[in-house]
């Protein structure tokens, strides 16, 4: 789930952390009441300052997505209906985003990318 | 929150040619502190300033809130220290090692030492002058760690070293951190691994320090900025100017700026002054560190 954390990208590891999790469980990898590594695993495993995981873990649960209970752990909360499916859309605007912006760095024109968008899905799309 | 290490104008001098000058230094309490710079700078000789074993001309030192090095016992009892080069004695096992260390430290934590003996696969009867570089470095940090000290110090812990017992030794650390909440004063050349694991940054140079600022500030604060019809003269800008140059390609390519303390929204002052941004580029933090360097010793804005 946090294969390929990098530490050197502009994004806060805090935010990488963040978003490894809402993208868990937008996909189902991390069903309701499932739980999250502990902070000390989590650091431990990743080589990284337990502060970052603890601010990774905050934000998830400002924003309503993981329950916080001490002495016990992180885990992933009920979610309303809908909510999921508003989670995936969300990650699939951002990926275009991303890819967006590496296009326009590296002057790829917009037809380019929709051509080579069509030939990897293997179809047309009208 | 208070700081585990101040140093305020601290003054020292080796012979005719090195000295450290006017350094302030924070480390905020539980933080873990990253201490960078080339060989040379002044990085062993601040660890040895704050573990007592130079004597400054002038200024204050205190850790953990005590003033070294009147309080000089006090602080040690609470204090992990792992040099760059291991000082033990070569003729004695890993096993003797460990008990000869317990019995300086009254709150020696057998059972910590006996989980890394195991976790860093040592031997206890091996003979510390046969191990290997890795080994080494993993005994000097088994021995930190488990006198349970509030404050580690750990000189170039892990250069040189590969990556597989790079990984051993990090995990530990951070391990230690989650379990006591320590602080960490970690000097290093090795800026991928500071970048991951550290929440301060302090830069060195020639025995002054650069700059000292929380990891997210100086990452996210230095950019490469590429301007079109930039001014020859900047008045007040809002950030730090660390190098200009013109870009590849001559006057129509604009200039290549580093820039630090930068902030979105600055692009405004350049609009203000007829020039423009044209695109702002991210650094890691080695570039960062690069850049820092080559504006310090053209005599740029420093500090």
């Amino acid at each position: 789930m946090f294969h390929g954390i990098d530490p050197r990208s502009p994004i806060p590891l805090y935010a990488q952390i963040a978003e490894r999790v809402r993208l868990a469980i937008a996909t189902g990898t991390l069903g309701s009441a499932a739980p999250l590594p502990s902070v000390r695993q989590l650091a431990a495993e990743l080589r990284i300052n337990p502060a970052t995981v603890i601010q990774a873990y905050k934000d998830l649960e400002a924003q309503g997505f993981v329950e916080i209970r001490h002495g016990a752990g992180t885990f992933v909360r009920e979610l309303a209906p809908g909510r999921r499916a508003r989670e995936r859309s969300q990650q699939a605007v951002a990926l275009v985003r991303k890819l967006l912006a590496e296009a326009r760095r590296s002057g790829v024109s917009l037809a380019e990318l929709q051509r080579a968008l069509e030939t990897e899905l293997g179809a047309k799309t009208t | 929150m208070s700081d585990a290490i101040h140093l305020e104008r601290l003054h020292y001098r080796a012979g005719r040619n090195f000295e450290i000058k006017e350094l302030d230094l924070h480390v905020p309490s539980g933080s873990i502190y990253g201490f960078l710079g080339p060989n040379g700078s002044g990085k062993t000789t601040t660890i040895r300033l704050i573990l007592g074993l130079l004597r400054p001309l002038s200024g204050r030192i205190t850790i953990l809130g005590l003033t070294m090095p009147d309080q000089y016992a006090h602080i040690l009892g609470r204090v992990g220290y792992v040099p760059e080069q291991p000082h033990l004695d070569p003729t004695l096992t890993v096993r003797e090692l460990i008990d000869f260390q317990a019995a300086f430290y009254p709150r020696w934590d057998r059972a910590r030492a006996e989980d890394l003996v195991q976790r860093f696969e040592l031997d206890g009867e091996h003979l510390f002058g046969r191990l290997s570089k890795g080994q080494k470095a993993k005994l000097m940090i088994l021995l930190a760690l488990s006198q349970c000290g509030d404050l580690l110090v750990l000189d170039e812990p892990t250069d040189g070293l590969d990556p597989v017992v790079r990984r051993d030794i990090l995990s530990a650390l951070v391990t230690y951190v989650s379990e006591r909440g320590a602080t960490i004063f970690i000097s290093s050349h090795l800026v991928h691994e500071l970048e991951r694991v550290c929440d301060w940054i302090a830069v060195m140079d020639n025995g002054r320090l650069i700059t000292e600022a929380p990891m997210e500030k100086l990452k996210h604060g230095t950019k490469r900025l590429v301007v079109m019809n930039a001014p020859a003269e900047l008045v007040n800008p809002p950030f730090r100017v660390l190098t200009r140059e013109s870009a590849n390609g001559g006057g129509g390519a604009g200039e290549n700026w580093v820039v630090g303390d930068w902030e979105p929204g600055m692009t405004s002052y350049f609009e203000a002054v007829g020039a423009s941004v044209r695109d702002v580029i991210d650094l890691d933090l080695e570039d960062g560190f690069v850049e820092l360097l080559r504006s310090f010793r053209k005599g740029g804005t420093g500090r």
